[in-house]
């Protein structure tokens, strides 16, 4: 009897615990969603309001903090807004600019000739200049400006003296690994920047090719007329994209992101105009070669140790790529390595 | 860098497909007015109406195609001509499509008058919009108008190759893409374009005319004519191609990259199958097919015939425009593609482009007097019927059946 008292009671005390819990939760629920609501009434148009008075601040902000850089979801890009003056992020100095006829560049006698050397001797395929880059320009996911590309050359051989022991027999590898860190060229003779039909894309007096992503179509001519794949569409303000030589730091007197980060100093960037500069010091004291020089494009981006392009031909005798997450695994080459299984 | 990968998708490839109907089937128009070929001049009206629903929609391929469509305005303000290929577009699509507005508006003004006095109701109405209000039916208005429709056509028939010269433009240029870095590339499309134009042709008219026409009946010797140009067309196209896969045997010894390109697309390769049975295959059963007299007089097997050639064109910008693409620059291996079914550069938006043509060819097709046949009738009857009165119509009808 006192047993099942118990138990009525229990029952009625989780009934009526289950009650209280739902009204609480039902209180609970309208409380947050009407401080949420009112947040979003109030917050809403002050949020705007701020935006529109604070953009004088923001622009001169220098710790950061202020910035408000919305990101590529803006494909808008509001001049209103200081960090998307494009006009002030391309070319603050109203250098002239070119969309064909670049030799005329020559007879304004620009200021600066800014190029990179790439010492291949000192790369150590680290990344670094990757990862600086995609942190400094937001690049989207699965998206590079610059890419270090690594190759393998060479063979393992069986002989009486190799260092390699095994079972099996001795063995000598023979091998060399290659890291060419690839980015835009900044070519004197862009052919990328011919083609395009809305004059969305120039060489500017100083060097650096860049897009005005305001006036860009992503018709996607550049992207195919480029042959070093430097251009890409940028999936998020879907117009073309590619590397700007950091021309927002440079114009400040800064170096390049990649430039910054290189741990073995294998990235040197500077003016050909200056003939102190260290880039025109190495370019007169060593040998330098450039990418695919056959397409006439003049690139401005120098390598010092560069042997010929790395092969895409399917040769077992020349150099080939080793898969790094910066390498196209949208290809046939991938599927074989990784075995189709895997791909799907 | 991205992944490598294939950016110009279907859309590019319906583009110039879309364009070499318009060429085509311009220059089939123009056969009576410019050539003398007094025998096609039943196709004179009606292939102005197939030229003007294509080239509403030729840029609508690489508008769907690229990103931001809604900026299309900076192609007028900030087109960059004449470096970019692109930019030409432009200039040539617009003088186009003005002529081609231009040709209909002299070669319907006359009919459309006389339908506008006889047709009541906003039918009638609209006749006489179509004609901007102007009536003169004098021996010289027409005259003249004549003589200005063939210069029109002469024109035409000047940016029809240019149109699709410069297509080939747009690949040729491009030189980072060995397998179009070409110099064929402008007479094979301008070939080619002029075959598509045919072939579609002789598919409208077997149909139109079989089904839609007032007499509702095929005039076989038209066809066996436009089969027999077809021939010398096809035989060219063929000349081309057959030259350009010669060429890329010297080249191997000049160019690796254009050698290997077609050796590891074309020759073994993703693009195999399309090459030599989609583009070279159905070219060649096209010619066979068109050889025989038999086929060339009946209009469903010289469709056919037709049908097999549009598939081969289809399947030669498919294999210009993708397989060129597959060609990594700086990766390895070939790059993987295969069309969406839905979405961007998916054949659903090829799909639905062809589908809004055929929407507005028929809207075109009820509107204008293309038959003349039906419009001579129309015009007799209407002039009994205010003669005879109500009585007459019903033995017309009659007679009619």
């Amino acid at each position: 009897m006192a047993e099942d008292d118990v138990h009525v009671e229990q029952n009625n005390a989780r009934q009526m615990g289950n009650q209280e819990s739902r009204r609480e939760f039902l209180k609970q629920a309208l409380k947050v969603g009407g401080v949420v609501g009112i947040a979003t009434v109030i917050g809403g148009p002050v949020g705007a309001v701020k935006a529109l008075a604070s953009t004088e601040t923001k622009q001169n902000a220098t710790d950061g903090s202020a910035i408000n850089w919305e990101g590529w979801e803006d494909p808008q890009l509001n001049v209103n807004d200081g960090w998307n003056n494009w006009d002030k992020i391309l070319n603050p100095d109203n250098l002239p600019i070119y969309h064909d006829h670049f030799d005329e560049i020559k007879k304004v006698k620009p200021k600066h000739h800014w190029v990179m050397v790439i010492d291949l001797r000192k790369c150590v395929g680290c990344q670094s200049c990757t990862v600086a880059c995609k942190s400094e320009n937001n690049i989207p996911i699965g998206y590079y400006r610059t890419w270090v590309d690594v190759a393998e050359i060479g063979s393992t051989l069986q002989t009486s003296l190799g260092n390699t022991v095994t079972a099996n027999g001795t063995y000598e590898q023979q091998i060399k690994i290659r890291n060419i860190p690839k980015l835009c060229n900044h070519c004197d003779n862009p052919p990328c920047v011919t083609v395009c039909p809305v004059k969305a894309t120039f060489k500017r007096a100083d060097g650096p090719v860049l897009v005005d992503p305001r006036l860009c179509i992503g018709c996607g001519t550049c992207v195919n007329a480029c042959p070093y794949d430097a251009r890409y569409i940028n999936p998020i303000s879907h117009t073309a994209d590619k590397c700007t030589l950091c021309v927002e730091r440079i114009d400040e007197g800064l170096l390049p992101a990649c430039v910054t980060t290189c741990v073995g100093r294998a990235r040197i960037f500077g003016d050909l105009n200056d003939p102190t500069s260290e880039v025109s010091k190495l370019l007169a004291s060593n040998p330098v070669q450039v990418r695919k020089p056959e397409m006439g494009t003049d690139p401005q981006v120098f390598y010092i140790g560069l042997n010929g392009e790395i092969s895409t031909e399917n040769d077992p005798e020349a150099e080939n790529l080793i898969y790094t997450y910066t390498m196209n695994t949208n290809s046939t080459a991938y599927q074989q390595l990784a075995g189709k299984s895997l791909l799907k | 860098m991205g992944l490598e990968q294939v950016y110009w998708t279907l859309p590019i490839v319906a583009y110039p497909f879309i364009s070499g109907l318009i060429a085509g089937s311009f220059i089939v128009g123009s056969l009576s007015k410019i050539f003398g070929q007094k025998q096609y001049e039943p196709l004179a009206k009606l292939s102005l109406l197939v030229t003007l629903a294509f080239i509403l929609f030729a840029p609508v391929g690489p508008l769907a195609d690229s990103r931001q469509p809604s900026r299309w305005w900076e192609l007028y303000t900030r087109a960059h001509i004449p470096e970019a290929p692109m930019g030409l577009f432009t200039i040539i699509w617009t003088t186009y499509v003005i002529v081609v507005i231009a040709e209909i508006y002299l070669a319907f003004r006359a009919p459309l008058h006389q339908l506008s006095e006889v047709t009541p109701g906003w039918k009638g109405r609209l006749y006489h919009w179509l004609t901007l209000g102007s009536t003169g039916m004098s021996e010289m208005r027409l005259r003249r108008e004549h003589k200005w429709l063939v210069i029109l056509a002469g024109f035409g028939i000047f940016l029809a190759f240019s149109f699709h010269g410069y297509i080939g433009f747009i690949f040729g240029a491009i030189k980072a893409r060995p397998l179009w870095h070409n110099a064929l590339m402008m007479p094979m499309f301008i070939t080619s374009a002029i075959l598509s134009g045919i072939a579609l042709m002789i598919i409208v008219y077997s149909i139109v005319f079989r089904y839609f026409s007032f007499h509702r009946k095929v005039d076989s010797a038209l066809v066996d004519g436009l089969m027999k140009i077809m021939i010398w067309v096809l035989l060219v196209d063929l000349f081309l191609d057959v030259v350009d896969i010669l060429n890329s045997a010297p080249v191997a010894y000049t160019d690796q990259a254009t050698a290997s390109g077609f050796a590891e697309i074309f020759l073994h390769g993703p693009l195999t199958g399309a090459y030599w049975i989609g583009q070279l295959g159905l070219l060649v059963v096209a010619l066979t097919l068109a050889l025989f007299r038999g086929i060339r007089t009946s209009p469903l097997w010289a469709s056919v015939a037709s049908f097999a050639a549009l598939i081969s064109i289809w399947f030669m910008r498919y294999n210009t425009v993708i397989g060129g693409q597959l060609q990594p620059k700086v990766s390895q291996g070939v790059v993987l593609y295969s069309p969406a079914l839905f979405g961007r550069g998916s054949m659903q938006i090829v799909f639905g482009l062809f589908m809004f043509i055929l929407f507005v060819f028929s809207l075109l097709l009820m509107v204008f007097p293309w038959d003349d046949e039906a419009t001579k009738h129309r015009l007799f009857h209407s002039t009994q019927l205010t003669n005879h009165g109500e009585q007459n119509r019903s033995t017309n009808k009659m007679l009619e059946h």
